[in-house]
């Protein structure tokens, strides 16, 4: 074994923060100002637009959060894209860029309808999680032709998986009209594309009355779902191997290669697991709110979750409280149209300064960080050579 | 199935390809300057809303008519994609963020920022534009559209598509035969070679992203004031991606990028014009829709190995911020 | 070819006064009040240890970096050189250790890159040009070709062109010599003379002190960021230079351990691959075999081979006997095969994390660290870290910081603690102290040397002849891809040297 050199002179180094002290505040501090930044920047478009910045956002939350329903119906809108948000970060921490998010949450509609209709014979709450899991299979098998694409030969992910989203149109479209297609119109009665309507068994249950909300915001327990689902993804970041070895496949994937790590295995189960979350991200609307799959379904979800994920900076626990920010201002846009003069699309226009403002704090901050963490290392180590000359 | 039939989808390809052509041009800029865009589906959809105010605006509102109408069209969606690139500047040059993160907030700021300017000029709608809207008269090319059955393809063109064909002149001119076209190469290449015999590389990949959201803008704009002839929210239909995949297979060559966006161009135009004939009239009409994105991915992944990108692009360059 | 040519018309005034140059990075004083003067037709070593400043003292004068103080000036008169345009405006040209050239571009549009004389490119002229200047201070060089098809020597010369394209009185060369064979390395020394005689000077930043005290005129030693000492060839020694340059005496030879040597652990045969065209070596438990060679001639793709992380076209890799063909790069480590990668950022240590998750980068999958879950045991892994830091001297205050924050030399031996605790058959160490400074030097030989006196096998590729024989019990040289010829360690550098270049009959090694 290494022989061991004579133990360097010990001297008091200056007394600092912790690591994980230092990293949180400066990540508190980056919320902070990237907040105070998007506000500021939206008072001003505000003010250009001749209304008043209080009424305006005064008008978004009342609407939101002080409004009867208002919690349910955010919380309601949250659900989906917290799965939409974890699945795109899980991919993030190892690099890979899955903007397919949005397919696979279609092709996981037409699985979990498919499972709905056609397996209508399971008994009771077991057809609802026969086809939650029809939902994950179907958004996993999706993702897995983008992943294999991406490391048999090497296809960028980003043009792969946004073609794989055209494709899904197709295909939600071809489901419509073909094996799911809706067989019990009423007779003169001209129905929009869409299909049978599930069995009551397949539905998730309302959560709204538990806390005294009504049933129109159809707020369920995939709410809970989905927090458990952050809580998992957490831990397969940070406390397991493939989280680990995703980790340093993003950082290093050189270093990660050199230590054993197979990239391709690893690119493969992330893209799985993110395919699995995103199939969840249509079932709120698919079980919670419908029960039935329109034509009319509720895309943007996967986009959605992309800017979510950035504003809750690829975090588990930042993407809950993003996402909850995000359905805030989206509840509030429609405050907007009733009590004030300013168009409801301002709210996209907030929200994309405050990704792009988030996304570049954090980066700064990151970068000053590490800068400070080299620049007391160097100090440090200068002290200790220092003192050892002098002995 | 005939040659008309043929002609007519070769009509619509050389359309589309003028929009993948301009816009894989301007990602061509970018990236060989080392800046990665992938935000230039975002680009064009400025340029689909500012184009088609533009020319409702002039043509109609003011009476200026065709073909200045649609003119200004075009110029203001360039004008607009050149402003909107400038966000993707700041953040990719000044503040060196990553590359492809700042190319999705790009992209999804755009289909927002897009709604927003629509209720400001479409008088609150938010999804579509106003009608009456002009687009150039059409021409056809002399000669070459007398030819029966596929002479059809040469026939009912806007002018501006020719204009797409004749831009590789002056393109490769600039790249390969200037003084900046060599120190933009470079700053792609080893943007430390540039910076060290004293060239800036901050201004050229500035002026490489303005440049792809000019062209991504007018593309943007011919698609809607040309070929569609209004704005309707959703209608760039990932050509900003296809552009890009052209691009790759091209290997960022400005005379090879032709044909590959004549080949992205032709598969737009399957499901158009060539629904009738035998094997495709077989597939159910949603696959048939799917087949440019399917040729995409195909064409992605067959050759994605055999191409060698600038060698610095999506790097960033740690020289001193800015400079 | 007596040094003193030229050196220093002592009655001429200096060309360029540095004075008192102060260079502050965070937490760092890489220059403090230097100050160094050049002289015209002489050439002027800068010496020190890796860390000294003498890099940063040239990027200062070069305008890459503005002086946190002090002044500089030229033929008397104080000036501000606030970019590399303006340094080079004032007749100050470099040539970077590692080349700054554009590998699709050709020689003459590298040379004329910022200077191409109007906003439209004329390719003939600028290549008759450029053919010109190379003609009249007598280098080979093709004008037309793609750099990436040049040879290390010869994109060298591309980068002094640059500067004599632009006229330069100065020229500053930041560890010239790292890349070239002994041959070429007399080549350029040729050229530098002659450049001397021609009236420039040159500043030869080095710490190959055999070859300072063969070019230069006069001698400027850092340390820690300051001048510790000025001399001329003539009055001083490499043991003297040593010294100055690191504060106490320097042992420039460890003890040796003497070992019997044991059975082959690695059989390396008929490697071909990349730029490996026939590869031929075994390396016996309790040796340590040196494979001495100038970068670009296969070590890289030695070393990812025999590592799993490139394929071979063809050739068998044994390890005690049993054949590595198609493993991955961790059922070889496994083997017990320890790895120190000649590039610890790209393919050692993962930067952006922590001290504690590196230690255990390549053990990850094994228990005690993981079970069978999956779930990984982050209290066993720190323990694991606090042992190694200590026994290995690892300076950070906490394993929490990120590897990014250590020094080069704290990370080498992060790696080292990481690969050797291990307790690998077979430690393959590439370029393993590179860019490390001499107390740094000693701790990794020492290393090294423990594993063989342990009976280990070590396979070292070093571009360093130094330490080449401070280790080695058998010298190999490679050139092109194959051993080209055996020494033992007591052979004279002239022969290794010319092993080095492929002079010499193809001996099969053992």
């Amino acid at each position: 074994m290494a022989t061991a050199p004579a133990s360097p002179p010990k001297i008091a180094l200056p007394k600092s923060r912790p690591e994980w002290l230092e990293n949180f505040l400066g990540q508190l501090g980056a919320l902070v100002l990237s907040m105070l930044i998007a506000i500021g920047l939206g008072a001003i478009i505000i003010i250009l637009y001749g209304e008043n910045p209080l009424d305006v956002y005064g008008a978004i939350l009342s609407f939101s959060i002080t409004a009867n329903d208002g919690p349910a119906y955010v919380l309601s809108i949250a659900t989906p894209l917290i799965f939409s948000a974890l699945a795109i970060s899980i991919c993030f921490k190892a690099g890979l860029f899955n903007i397919g998010v949005e397919g696979q949450f279609l092709v996981g509609m037409v699985t979990a309808s498919w499972a709905a209709l056609r397996l209508d014979f399971l008994p009771g709450p077991l057809l609802m999680w026969v086809v939650l899991l029809f939902g994950a299979l179907g958004g996993m098998a999706y993702a897995a032709v983008p992943a294999i694409l991406k490391v048999k030969t090497g296809a960028h992910e980003v043009v792969t998986t946004i073609m794989m989203n055209g494709i899904a149109i197709s295909i939600v479209a071809w489901a419509l009209n073909g094996p799911l297609k809706f067989t019990n119109a009423p007779p003169g009665q001209n129905v929009d594309l869409r299909t049978d309507p599930f069995a009551k068994n397949a539905l998730v249950p309302d959560l709204g009355h538990v806390f005294g909300w009504g049933p129109a915001p159809h707020l369920s327990w995939l709410l809970p779902l989905a927090l458990v689902a952050t809580a998992i993804v957490w831990f397969i970041v940070k406390r397991m191997r493939l989280g680990y070895e995703a980790r340093a496949v993003g950082a290093s994937s050189g270093s990660a290669r050199a230590g054993g790590i197979s990239i391709g295995a690893v690119q493969i189960k992330l893209f799985l697991i993110s395919g699995a979350l995103a199939g969840l991200v249509g079932m709120q609307q698919l079980l919670g709110d419908r029960g039935y799959l329109p034509k009319n379904y509720e895309a943007t979800l996967g986009f959605t979750g992309i800017a979510v994920a950035f504003l809750g900076q690829n975090n588990p626990i930042g993407i809950v409280f993003a996402a909850i920010l995000w359905a805030i201002l989206a509840r509030g846009e429609s405050g907007l149209q009733i009590e004030t003069d300013m168009p409801r699309e301002f709210v996209i226009i907030l929200q994309g300064i405050l990704i792009m403002s988030v996304v570049i704090t954090y980066q700064l901050a990151k970068r000053r960080l590490a800068r400070r963490q080299v620049r007391r290392a160097a100090a440090e180590e200068e002290l200790v050579t220092a003192a050892e000359e002098a002995a | 199935m005939s040659f008309g039939d043929l002609g007519f989808a070769i009509q619509i390809a050389f359309t589309y390809y003028t929009v993948i052509y301009l816009t894989g041009l301007g990602g061509l800029f970018s990236e060989r300057s080392g800046i990665v865009n992938i935000g230039l589906e975002g680009m064009m959809i400025i340029g689909t809303v500012t184009g088609s105010f533009g020319a409702y605006y002039f043509g109609a509102k003011l009476g200026w008519g065709v073909p200045m109408g649609p003119i200004m069209g075009l110029l203001l969606g360039m004008a607009c994609g050149a402003l909107f690139a400038s966000i993707h500047a700041l953040a990719t040059v000044t503040f060196r963020i990553d590359h492809i993160v700042s190319g999705v907030v790009i992209n999804l700021v755009a289909v927002g920022l897009a709604r927003f300017l629509s209720t400001v000029f479409f008088e609150g709608q938010s999804t579509q534009s106003n009608p009456g809207q002009p687009h150039m008269h059409t021409i056809d090319i002399p000669l070459l559209h007398s030819i029966p059955g596929i002479g059809r393809a040469f026939e009912g063109l806007s002018p501006f598509v020719i204009v797409a064909f004749l831009v590789v002149i002056p393109v490769w001119f600039a790249l390969n035969r200037t003084r900046w076209g060599l120190r933009l190469r470079s700053a792609g290449e080893n943007p430390e070679a540039t910076r060290s015999l004293g060239v800036r590389v901050a201004p050229l990949r500035w002026e490489g992203v303005l440049l792809s959201g000019a062209f991504a803008g007018v593309a943007g704009a011919f698609l809607s004031v040309e070929i569609v002839n209004n704005w309707r929210e959703g209608q760039t239909l990932g050509l900003g991606f296809i552009a890009l995949a052209a691009l790759i297979l091209s290997n960022w060559n400005p005379v090879r990028l032709m044909g590959a966006a004549f080949l992205f161009g032709f598969a737009q135009a399957i499901p158009l014009a060539l629904r009738d004939w035998p094997i495709i009239r077989s597939i159910p009409e949603q696959f048939v829709n799917m087949a440019p994105y399917v040729i995409t991915i195909v064409v992605l992944a067959g050759f994605v190995g055999k191409v060698r990108p600038p060698a610095a692009a999506g790097k960033a360059y740690e020289g001193s911020s800015g400079l | 070819m007596v040094n003193g040519e030229g050196a220093g018309r002592d009655s001429a005034p200096p060309l360029v006064v540095m004075d008192r140059i102060t260079k502050i990075f965070p937490g760092v004083v890489a220059n403090d009040e230097v100050s160094l003067d050049l002289r015209v037709g002489e050439v002027h070593a800068l010496i020190g240890e890796n860390g000294a400043g003498k890099s940063t003292l040239m990027q200062v004068l070069y305008g890459m970096y503005p002086a946190d103080g002090g002044t500089i000036a030229m033929n008397g008169e104080e000036v501000r050189i606030t970019s590399p345009r303006v340094a080079i405006a004032r007749g100050i040209g470099m040539v970077h250790q590692h080349f700054v050239l554009v590998d699709p571009f050709t020689v003459a549009e590298n040379v004329i890159l910022g200077d191409e004389g109007s906003p439209l490119l004329h390719p003939e002229e600028a290549e008759a040009k450029v053919a010109a200047i190379a003609a009249s201070y007598g280098f080979q060089i093709d004008p037309h070709a793609p750099v990436e098809e040049l040879s290390v020597g010869e994109e060298q010369r591309v980068e002094i062109l640059k500067a004599l394209y632009r006229g330069v009185d100065i020229l500053i060369l930041d560890e010239p010599t790292a890349v070239l064979t002994p041959a070429e390395t007399q080549d350029l020394f040729e050229n530098l003379r002659r450049l001397r005689a021609d009236g420039k000077s040159i500043v030869f930043i080095s710490h190959k002190l055999d070859e300072v005290l063969e070019i230069a005129d006069r001698i400027t030693v850092l340390r820690r960021g300051k001048v510790v000492g000025q001399t001329r060839p003539a009055e001083t020694s490499k043991a003297k230079l040593a010294e100055m340059m690191v504060g106490r005496p320097v042992l420039f030879e460890l003890e040796k351990p003497v070992v019997e040597a044991g059975g082959p652990v690695l059989e390396l045969q008929g490697l071909v691959g990349g730029r490996l065209h026939g590869f031929d070596l075994t390396v016996h438990a309790g040796e340590i075999v040196g494979v001495a060679g100038v970068e670009g001639n296969g070590q890289r793709d030695l070393a990812d081979a025999i590592m799993g992380l490139r394929p071979l076209d063809a050739g068998h890799i044994l390890l005690e006997g049993e054949d590595l063909a198609g493993e991955t790069t961790r059922e070889i480590r496994n083997a017990g095969v320890g790895f120190i990668p000649e590039d610890r950022h790209d393919q050692g240590l993962v930067l952006a994390m922590t001290l504690w998750e590196n230690t255990v980068l390549g053990r990850h999958d094994d228990a005690p660290f993981v079970n069978k879950a999956g779930v990984l045991s982050i209290k066993t892994i720190k323990e694991l870290s606090r042992k190694l830091i200590a026994m290995f001297d690892v300076r950070a205050r906490s394993i929490d910081v990120s590897a990014g924050a250590l020094s080069g030399g704290n990370q080498q031996k992060l790696i080292l603690a990481r690969e050797l605790e291990t307790d690998p058959r077979m430690l393959l160490a590439a370029q393993p102290t590179r860019g490390l400074d001499v107390g740094a030097i000693e701790f990794v030989w020492r290393q090294i040397l423990d594993q063989k006196a342990a009976g280990r096998a070590v396979l070292l590729i070093s571009a360093e002849l130094d330490e080449i024989y401070a280790l080695s019990d058998r010298i190999v040289t490679l050139y092109e891809g194959r051993i080209t010829a055996e020494y033992p360690p007591d052979a004279p550098p002239e022969e290794v040297g010319r092993g080095m270049l492929g002079d010499v009959a193809e001996k099969a090694a053992s």
